[in-house]
């Protein structure tokens, strides 16, 4: 006997999801914002007083609208808002490694819970169920193929903006740079190039590991023909024409080099 | 069979040694020798290219 006991309803769903996105997000906003402006004394100034409200009323009316342009996307730019006006709260010794950590795993998490439980609906369970004869057989190759990319891709994503943030913000050798290259104004110098980082690795993960991902979207088919005219170039056993026009290159810059060095 | 895996370690051999060449250009740069490091680059964006070409004709020769 199934059991047809009803799914919790939308409404009970949706008191879960905003008790969710208000603990999520007021974390995010107490540590990005009233911790790093009390620790510089920012909230003495009125503008950033001002300003670190925005980010809850924000919250406010992103929850009672549900609308997830203004809590994935309004919320988090009004959280950049107050450290717009004050660049040292998000100066590198207001963080320190550690905290930078705990503070970005807040945001994923805040990015990812309001992403999953405002559009999460649980489904009806179904009178009687059926497995596909296909879902009974063990995953074909190229799917697990297609699995390890996806999670490299997933990897990736995450190393990237890291890396990046973690070399402008707590490396010690840009950080002498900056200090040599912009005395006195180390701190909003360090932010600029923090959201520089971040603007890459938006950039890289929508251009390249997006663009990855896109062939798939559209059932392989250029993926496909491309893959078909490489194997006709395979039989006739010689590589394109760019091939060669590389190592023509690789010689030509080469011998550049050479000619720079001795004359 | 061995056609494929001469293709990719030549591949990787070439996509691995073309990252020198841009470790090379982050030391000229540093030494403010900004035509060197644009030959430089040039030469690992070459070498990456063929590496690329080969890394193609394996993965159609593992097919």
């Amino acid at each position: 006997m199934q059991d047809l006991a009803p799914p919790p309803t939308e409404r009970r769903w949706r008191a879960f999801a905003d008790v969710v996105a208000v603990a999520l997000a007021a974390n995010v906003w107490v540590s990005m914002v009233i911790l790093p402006a009390a620790f510089v004394g920012a909230l003495k100034h009125q503008s950033v007083a001002l300003a670190a409200g925005l980010a809850p009323a924000t919250l406010g009316l992103g929850l009672w609208r549900r609308s997830e342009l203004l809590l994935l996307g309004v919320f988090p730019s009004a959280i950049l808002v107050p450290i717009a006006l004050r660049p040292e709260m998000a100066a590198s010794h207001v963080y320190g490694p550690w905290r930078f950590g705990v503070v970005a795993i807040g945001l994923i998490a805040y990015l990812l819970g309001v992403s999953l439980f405002t559009t999460f609906h649980e489904p009806r369970r179904p009178i009687s169920e059926r497995l596909l004869t296909s879902a009974q057989q063990p995953r074909p190759a190229r799917w697990r193929r297609r699995e390890r990319i996806y999670w490299v891709l997933a990897f990736l994503a995450l190393a990237t903006p890291v890396y990046l943030i973690t070399s402008v913000s707590y490396d010690a050798d840009i950080q002498a740079a900056i200090a040599s290259f912009y005395p006195g104004r180390i701190a909003p110098m360090t932010t600029l190039l923090t959201l520089t980082a971040v603007a890459l690795s938006i950039a890289i993960y929508a251009v390249v590991l997006l663009g990855v991902m896109r062939p798939h979207r559209t059932g392989d088919r250029d993926l496909v023909t491309t893959l078909a005219i490489a194997r006709a170039d395979a039989v006739r056993g010689r590589p394109r024409l760019r091939f060669y026009l590389g190592v023509a290159a690789a010689l030509g810059f080469m011998a550049a080099m050479v000619l720079l060095r001795n004359f | 069979m061995h056609r494929f895996f001469f293709f990719e370690i030549l591949a990787l051999a070439l996509i691995g040694g073309s990252m020198f060449f841009f470790k090379e250009a982050l030391e000229y740069l540093g030494e403010r020798d900004y035509v060197a490091a644009a030959v430089v680059v040039g030469i690992g964006i070459s070498v990456i290219s063929v590496g690329k070409e080969m890394a193609r004709l394996a993965l159609v020769q593992r097919d």
